[in-house]
């Protein structure tokens, strides 16, 4: 749906054709007054058509001259941001391929540290310093483990499958 | 349709082979290029901004811009539609920037749509001049005048439809908007032209 102001623009350039015009002429409320509108606008049509002369360029070559040595002067520029190399050396496909490696390079040293820092079942808080059989014969699924704590001044003497502690047993 | 500086041997030469020569780096086809349309650009800047030496550089900046944008230029207009839309954007981004820099309001819109009433009749102005009192000189004095009260937009959109009579869907393209969005823009600058040029152009 045209607005008043495009049917109008429309009116006023003769683009309006058929139904559309004889429908807007119909709804104009004083014709006389609308035609006279009409000629005002033809008429600063060709006021401005008849005045509006810019000045020609004094100098069409040199423009076109000015214009090539501000080309090659960015150009130049282009390149030496680039760091002298014209051909952008940070294409795509290097971008993924570096990416891929970082990532991976990322991924083994990652992989190396965590299996450094993170021994099996140790304790957060006690640091395993001795791990032996008791008796090998006797009872060969018994074990004695000794923890220490330096921070708290404790040692945890930690025994399993044993059913009894031997009075003279002593940890290797 | 806006004519160019095109002369029979440069017409054999397609626009559209110099811009895909462009594309591939050819600065001579650019050349080519921005010999056939650099006074038009020059003229359509003089007549927004009335300076002669801002225009030059004005359109420098737009032909500078084009050339590093052309990849970009995909043939779907015309390549004067494409530069012209490169040289309003620079053109009118320019205005804009030195009304913020100026003092004063040198156009103002809101002014402009509360002052003119659509169904009014623009009058003539009781001290018309008669044209043979007034000097060619003040009559361009005079239309300049009128048009710096307008919006960038609005210069834009009546000088592309009365002076390079270009047709509403190649000024559509070249300021990116709607058609009827210049249809609208020419209504009202229209009406602001005829209110401020009565006395000149019904003297005449």
């Amino acid at each position: 749906m045209k607005t008043f102001e495009e049917k109008w623009t429309a009116w006023v350039d003769d683009e309006l054709t058929g139904d559309e015009l004889v429908a807007f002429e119909a709804s104009l409320p004083d014709k006389t007054t609308a035609q006279a509108e009409k000629k005002a606008a033809h008429q600063l049509r060709s006021l401005l058509q008849r005045e509006l002369h810019a000045p020609t360029m004094a100098n069409e070559e040199f423009f076109s001259h000015q214009l090539r040595e501000r080309m090659a002067r960015d150009e130049e520029a282009e390149v030496t941001r680039s760091g002298g190399d014209p051909s952008p050396w940070w294409t795509i496909g290097r971008l993924l391929w570096t990416g891929a490696a970082s990532l991976a390079l990322f991924l083994v040293c990652a992989v190396l540290v965590l299996r450094d820092k993170n021994p099996e079942e140790q304790s957060q808080y006690l640091t395993e310093i001795l791990t032996a059989k008791v008796d090998p014969v006797g009872a060969p699924d018994a074990t004695v483990s000794m923890f220490e704590s330096k921070g708290d001044r404790v040692t945890v003497l930690w025994t399993e499958g044993l059913k009894s502690l031997p009075s003279d047993y002593a940890a290797k | 349709m806006m004519q160019t500086e095109v002369t029979p041997a440069e017409s054999d030469v397609s626009e559209l082979d110099l811009v895909k020569k462009c594309q591939a780096g050819d600065s001579e086809a650019f050349d080519e290029l921005v010999t056939r349309y650099r006074t038009r650009v020059f003229g359509m800047i003089y007549n927004m901004i009335h300076n002669e030496q801002d225009a030059w550089d004005l359109a420098q900046d737009s032909f500078l811009k084009a050339w590093k944008s052309i990849q970009r230029f995909r043939g779907q207009s015309s390549f004067y539609t494409w530069i012209y839309r490169i040289v309003m954007n620079v053109t009118i981004d320019w205005i804009r920037k030195k009304q913020v820099k100026g003092s004063g309001s040198e156009f103002d819109d809101s002014i402009q749509l509360k002052e003119i009433d659509p169904a009014s009749r623009t009058m003539p102005k009781p001290d018309a001049l008669p044209y043979e009192g007034m000097q060619r000189s003040e009559i361009r004095a005079r239309i300049d005048q009128a048009i710096t009260q307008l919006s960038p937009e609005h210069r834009a959109v009546i000088l592309m439809k009365e002076i390079e009579e270009m047709q509403y869907h190649e000024i559509a393209e070249a300021l990116d908007c709607s058609i009827g969005t210049v249809m609208s823009r020419l209504f009202y600058a229209r009406k602001k032209l005829q209110n401020l040029l009565k006395d000149v152009y019904e003297n005449i």
